[in-house]
């Protein structure tokens, strides 16, 4: 049991490594195709250079970190509700 | 099989299940849902009118709209009983194919009155898969989800009396929002298709059913309410906006919750976000677009509800904090997992993608840009949530040790025909297409969508990876996360129980003040008995008050005649 978890959290570390740099990969293979291809969006603001890369990051971004900061307001112990013992 | 409605097959069969042995069950079970599916090929058109007190209740009706939703509620129910293939005892079998039937047979009434009997029984039969969880928990939030279903029909009953009285007619077709019957009607399906502030019991009920009742209830429920939107409301523009918050706002909490499942039913909540605005669009492509989205997420939603279910079932908890680094030894749950994922994610060659479009491009067509964006910045959400938080915290993150294996085999053929279906749509959308209500000549695979959505979804990846190497990502806690629940949970009781004790204080004193009047008067009366001024003592009470009504007499007929 002691043993297994570092094991495991190595393994993890590996293939988060390989994610990322295939993630990064298909990244940099996405902005080299925008150059090239002639994308338009819905909106005219989505024809600008990388604009869904840009939203999608910063939205992702934004949405933790109001998670983050919602927690403060509306995150409460799992025996809020009183209504005796939890489940598990 | 057009003398009988769809789904109504099931819904006998149900009844009869405990009486099969266990062994049979599920086959007759699929059987029963075989038979039913095979009516739909045979039924379109409208059967079974009958004329009821001057009223005309149409039991069936099939056509182009009714006609997906249909299809997709079968396969999710075969889906529903192959997952839950290893459970031996009849009860939650006939609670889930009977809500199955109950939600067939909803959406091909013709009528507002048989809608309400059968939205009424989709509450009644689905309240069981909660109340099987066996907790006080799960008895107390379905008593909540029944009040609230319940309360949805009583509004919809309501609203058709108001709609008879208006229009002598009770057909249920397109109406314009303005008047009683219309806003009663449109709150009714508000309430199950999860509107803001309306929303509570999802997040509330879903999450505390058993493992294979939530696969059940994800599924019929709140498609039962866009089918009902898309036929009742189409083009209404609230529902952009009501849509459009759905999409957002539920993509904060799910980011805090810490129960899996849970997080899964705020993503349910955004999902049909999506629905709502495609039909508040109301356009062809916008209407196509909300039934494609509702059909592929019937599936992958059930897919995400059942891996999770699955991971329930082995390890016992469903909490992100207290999961993690299950991918070896639940490596086939963790592909599907992946796949509904990727598929809600709404990657190109996945089912999503090829739904999301048709909405997506409608809402272009219309040219409302905040709302595109709205939809853009909740698909990034949903990547979030869905794609990445279910299967991270699940399989991956940090090692929780549990010791544990593969779900039975029911649940990883269920989940494997689900994961064969978000792929096999997605790659080939043609079939999907065909059945749509109206006829589609749209092509999802060009190069704007393609690029455009992967550039999103690629670096909203890359973002979630940044925020976990600076430690930014915000950890598993566990938690309750307030919602719309809130408010009938926690602040109702506490403001209502006060307004009440006062209320009933009051209402105290003033029977007290009522017994001590009664109490006098016969003591009054007591003395004037036994020790008169003159004459006879009276025998007892009821004498006296002879004598006194007598003598009330005597003064009113003096006062009358004279």
């Amino acid at each position: 049991m002691t043993e297994k978890p570092t094991q495991k959290t190595a393994d993890m570390q590996k293939m988060g490594r390989i994610f990322t740099k295939a993630l990064l990969a298909i990244a940099v293979i996405l902005a080299i195709l925008e150059v090239f291809l002639h994308r338009h969006g819905v909106a005219a603001i989505e024809d600008s250079f990388m604009f869904p890369a840009i939203f999608g990051f910063f939205a992702f971004v934004f949405i933790v970190q109001v998670g983050k900061w919602l927690r403060r307001m509306i995150m409460r112990p799992e025996d809020y509700y009183e209504e005796g013992a939890s489940d598990d | 099989m057009t003398s009988l409605p769809p789904g109504l097959l099931m819904i006998i069969v149900a009844a009869l299940l405990p009486f099969v042995p266990h062994m049979a069950r599920q086959i007759v079970m699929l059987a029963a849902i075989a038979l039913s599916a095979y009516g739909l090929v045979l039924g379109a058109g409208t059967h079974l009118v009958w004329d009821v007190l001057g009223f005309e209740l149409v039991l069936y009706r099939a056509d182009a709209l009714s006609f997906p939703f249909a299809v997709i509620f079968h396969i999710a129910a075969a889906l529903n009983v192959i997952y839950s293939w290893h459970d031996k005892h009849w009860s939650q079998h006939c609670a889930a194919l009977s809500y199955a039937g109950a939600a067939i047979a909803a959406l091909h009434a013709g009528d507002l009155i048989t809608l309400f009997i059968w939205w009424e029984a989709t509450a009644v039969t689905s309240v069981f898969l909660i109340l099987a969880a066996g907790t006080i928990t799960a008895r107390r939030a379905a008593m909540r989800y029944l009040i609230f279903q319940v309360l949805s029909g009583v509004l919809l009953l309501a609203g058709a009396a108001f709609y008879a009285a208006n229009t002598g007619s009770i057909a249920f077709t397109k109406m314009t929002l303005g008047d009683t019957a219309s806003w009663l009607i449109f709150i009714a399906f508000g309430i199950k298709a999860a509107f803001p502030l309306l929303n509570g019991w999802l997040q509330d009920a879903y999450p505390e059913a058993t493992v294979t009742g939530t696969v059940a209830l994800s599924a019929f429920t709140t498609k039962l309410a866009i089918y009902a939107l898309a036929r009742g409301f189409a083009g209404t523009e609230y529902l952009i906006w009501i849509g459009a918050a759905m999409t957002a706002l539920p993509v904060f909490f799910a980011v805090i919750e810490n129960d899996l499942r849970r997080v899964l039913a705020f993503s349910l909540n955004n999902q049909l976000g999506f629905m709502v605005v495609a039909v508040g669009i109301g356009s062809e492509l916008a209407l196509n677009g909300a039934v494609a989205h509702a059909f592929v997420h019937i599936i992958y939603k059930a897919l995400l509800f059942m891996s999770m279910g699955a991971v329930l079932h082995q390890v016992g908890t469903i909490k992100a904090s207290a999961l993690g680094g299950l991918y070896r030894q639940m490596p086939f749950t963790m592909v599907c997992c992946i796949i509904g994922a990727m598929s809600i994610s709404a990657f190109p060659l996945f089912s999503g993608f090829v739904a999301k479009s048709l909405t997506m491009s409608a809402l272009g067509d219309t040219g409302i840009v905040w709302a595109y964006l709205v939809l853009l910045f909740a698909s990034a959400g949903v990547l979030e949530h869905s794609g990445i938080k279910i299967p991270y915290f699940a399989f991956f993150a940090h090692p929780s040790g549990h010791q544990t294996g593969e779900a039975p085999i029911g649940m990883r053929v269920a989940m494997g025909i689900a994961a064969l279906l978000c792929v096999g749509i997605g790659v080939f959308p043609a079939p999907l297409y065909a059945i749509l209500p109206y006829a589609v000549d749209y092509h999802p695979y060009d190069v704007s969508h393609v690029t455009g959505q992967l550039q999103l979804l690629i670096f909203a990846m890359l973002a979630f990876i940044f925020l976990i190497r600076m430690k930014w990502y915000p950890p598993e806690i566990p938690s309750v996360v307030l919602n719309s629940d809130w408010f009938y949970r926690w602040l109702a009781p506490r403001v209502g129980r006060p307004l009440l004790g006062a209320v009933m204080g009051v209402w105290a004193v003033f029977l007290r003040m009522l017994v001590w009047y009664r109490d006098m008067g016969w003591a009054v009366l007591d003395r004037v008995m036994h020790a008169p001024i003159s004459g006879p003592t009276v025998p007892g009470r009821a004498v006296m008050v002879q004598a006194l009504l007598l003598s009330l007499l005597l003064v009113l007929g003096y006062l009358l005649l004279g």
